[in-house]
């Protein structure tokens, strides 16, 4: 593992809806304005070492598919920075730069991200093409390239998405990514709209691509045991925040907060013992809205060991390699 | 004891322009008083139309070729119109994986529950009222006397999925079918769905037919589990002894691609291909062209055999320590 390429640096990124003709009226007559912010990512810092897979957890609404999309460049953060190779991913506004054809982006959803009407080769083909990575005598041959890394015939460039399965579809999604031969690929939930037997395929892809290309991955997904499969390390998010970080193994056999030792918790595990009896410890309550996040500690209305300062003080993440962001957290073994 | 449902021979098709598809194949299972039986399978192995067939609910160009769907002894195939509308609900009810669908947003939730008692029973409203209530305590919806007066956008996922549970639970149905109840929902909000519906099947002595795609989830609240394939009903059993000794070459392949088996890092062993369309299966067994111990036999359709508790679909079934 070498140095480190994309850096993430604070990044804030805030969506505050656009005001309604009524309420624009009601302002106007004077009643006061309520504006409502979704604080979507709540400083957030980490960074990806180059050929590193960083695995993103959380569940639904904790913002880390905003998070991977201001780091593709997507979305411009409303605070903070990331870069790549120290240079930033977004420029000024809403102008893209060159470095993000650097970082491409894998969608959960391979029916809703490929064009229906545009055959599978010149959805692979276009970007390289435009972008000069390849020449138009080449095109044909540089596409089945990398029809051939994912696992797919040369023939599929003459086909439409309809024309293939889910699976199929995540494998030109992946290839469409890859032919732009982007340093740092980040994956929004690649898997989770798969079938399981389909799934493993496109899991093993992954390993394969990193074996043979040493991509740099940034892997979002709800699904724990997948992230643990892939990824060198793994970041937890909650509501915003990133509450732990470190190396899988860490994370996974001596989680240090008190939400991902929960959450590993509420994962069902297959029970093949006759006697075993199942129980959870579910997490009590629900995710608070991101519309007003509590202060202090995000995680402390549900936390089973909150203590007056929780209420009050945000705790930050630690410099450590396993590092968490909490006032009181698990020793080891707990 | 006999059972309290018995399916035999269950055949549902659908034509299509292009064929006729064979959702389902002559599936037989039975379910008994309080028990809790997985039905496990991919997209399009037919567990949800097997769910639907059982309570009638299959709409032309569908149709349920033969096979027969017994409820405490009574015949439900080929029930009228209206005696099937008094039978859901009241001794078959099921909850769907999307509560935001399945509840209507212009009605509280109060409003809907009542409707759903109305269907079966006359209760003044006060006695309504009080019953849903009751229903909404059980499924641990708090301060539930306040909340039937909101409206479901008021609730979140995982409260709204309890609705949808509660729902099913105010005629006190003798079973209830749960369509992949808690796939829309996050894990921890999953986890205590499951212990919730875990300790209600025990407490009220209701039935279920879990349908999911999720072994850990199915294993994690039932004790029978049937798995599907391409509309077949291809093993059964206890769960833990299915699960531990898989005899069917799909169960295998199944367990195997589930992350957490292999080492982390490690190639999981894959079932190579995809399901075929259930419009153009293949003669015999469906699963031959991906498995990797078919022979020649394979061509002819294998005969679901029972022995014991487990039943199996396959020609060249794996050893006892095939694992």
């Amino acid at each position: 593992m070498s140095a480190m390429l994309v850096d993430v640096v604070s990044v804030s990124k805030r969506f505050t809806p656009s005001v309604s003709v009524g309420e624009r009226i009601a302002a106007w007559l004077g009643s006061p304005v309520e504006t409502r912010t979704v604080h979507a990512v709540d400083d957030v810092s980490f960074h990806i070492r180059k050929g590193e897979v960083l695995g993103l957890v959380g569940e639904s609404g904790c913002g880390k598919s905003t998070l991977g999309r201001v780091i593709a460049g997507i979305h411009p953060p409303s605070a903070g920075r990331a870069t790549i190779d120290g240079l930033p991913v977004m420029g000024e506004g809403r102008k893209p730069l060159k470095t993000t054809t650097r970082i491409q982006m894998v969608f959960q959803d391979p029916f809703a991200s490929l064009d229906p009407r545009i055959r599978i080769g010149e959805t692979i083909g276009e970007g390289p093409l435009a972008h000069g990575l390849v020449g138009k005598a080449d095109v044909h041959a540089y596409v089945a390239q990398w029809l051939a890394a994912v696992g797919l015939p040369a023939e599929a460039a003459d086909r439409f998405p309809h024309q293939f399965s889910g699976g199929q579809r995540q494998r030109v999604a992946i290839a469409r990514a890859l032919a732009m031969q982007p340093d740092v690929l980040v994956c929004d939930e690649p898997v989770a709209s798969l079938d399981v037997s389909i799934q493993a395929q496109i899991i093993n892809l992954f390993l394969k691509l990193r074996r043979e290309l040493d991509v740099t991955m940034l892997f979002i997904s709800h699904d724990l045991g997948v992230v643990r499969h892939i990824s060198d390390r793994v970041a937890i998010m909650y509501l915003g925040r990133i509450v732990e970080l470190g190396p899988t193994a860490e994370i996974y056999d001596r989680p240090r907060h008190p939400y991902t030792r929960a959450l590993l918790d509420s994962v069902p595990k297959l029970v093949t013992g006759s006697d075993e009896l199942v129980t959870f410890k579910p997490i009590q309550g629900e995710l608070p809205s991101p519309l007003s996040p509590p202060p202090g500690c995000h995680f402390h209305l549900r936390c089973p060991s909150a203590q007056a300062r929780c209420r009050t003080d945000a705790p930050r993440l630690d410099a450590a390699a396993h590092s968490v962001s909490c006032h009181f957290p698990l020793a080891a073994g707990e | 004891m006999s059972a309290l449902l018995e399916v035999s021979g269950l055949t549902t098709r659908f034509s299509t322009r292009a064929g006729v598809l064979n959702a389902v194949e002559d599936v037989s299972f039975t379910v008994d008083a309080g028990e809790i039986v997985g039905l496990v399978g991919e997209s399009g192995s037919g567990k949800s139309v097997t769910g639907f067939s059982i309570l009638g609910l299959i709409d032309p160009p569908g149709r349920i070729v033969s096979g027969s769907v017994k409820l405490d002894g009574r015949e439900l195939v080929g029930l009228d119109h209206g005696a099937l509308r008094s039978m859901r609900g009241r001794e078959i009810a099921m909850v769907f994986q999307d509560p935001s669908a399945t509840l209507n947003p212009v009605l509280t939730i109060g409003a809907q529950m009542q409707l759903a008692i109305a269907a079966h029973e006359k209760l003044s409203e006060q006695a309504a009222v009080a019953r849903c209530v009751e229903v909404l305590n059980t499924v641990g919806i708090p301060d539930a006397a306040a909340r039937i007066r909101a409206y479901p956008h008021q609730f979140s996922g995982g409260m709204r999925q309890r609705v949808a549970i509660a729902i099913a639970l105010l005629n006190r149905p003798k079973l209830i079918i749960c369509d992949e109840p808690t796939t829309a929902l996050d894990v921890s909000i999953q986890a205590q769905i499951l212990t919730e519906m875990k300790s209600l099947a025990a407490r009220l002595g209701t039935a279920m037919i879990w349908i999911s795609h999720d072994l850990a989830t199915v294993s994690s609240v039932a004790s029978r589990i049937l798995v599907m394939y391409a509309g077949r009903l291809i093993e059964s059993g206890p769960i833990a002894d299915v699960l531990r000794t898989p005899r069917h070459p799909y169960t295998l392949g199944l367990l195997n691609s589930l992350p957490g088996i292999a080492e982390p890092g490690q190639d999981l062993v894959q079932i190579r291909g995809a399901m075929p369309s259930l419009i153009a299966l293949p003669p015999g067994c469906a699963f031959q062209p991906r498995c990797g111990f078919a022979r020649a036999e394979c061509a002819t359709r294998p005969e679901l055999t029972v022995s014991g508790a487990r039943g199996l679909r396959c020609h060249f079934p794996l050893a006892e320590a095939a694992e």
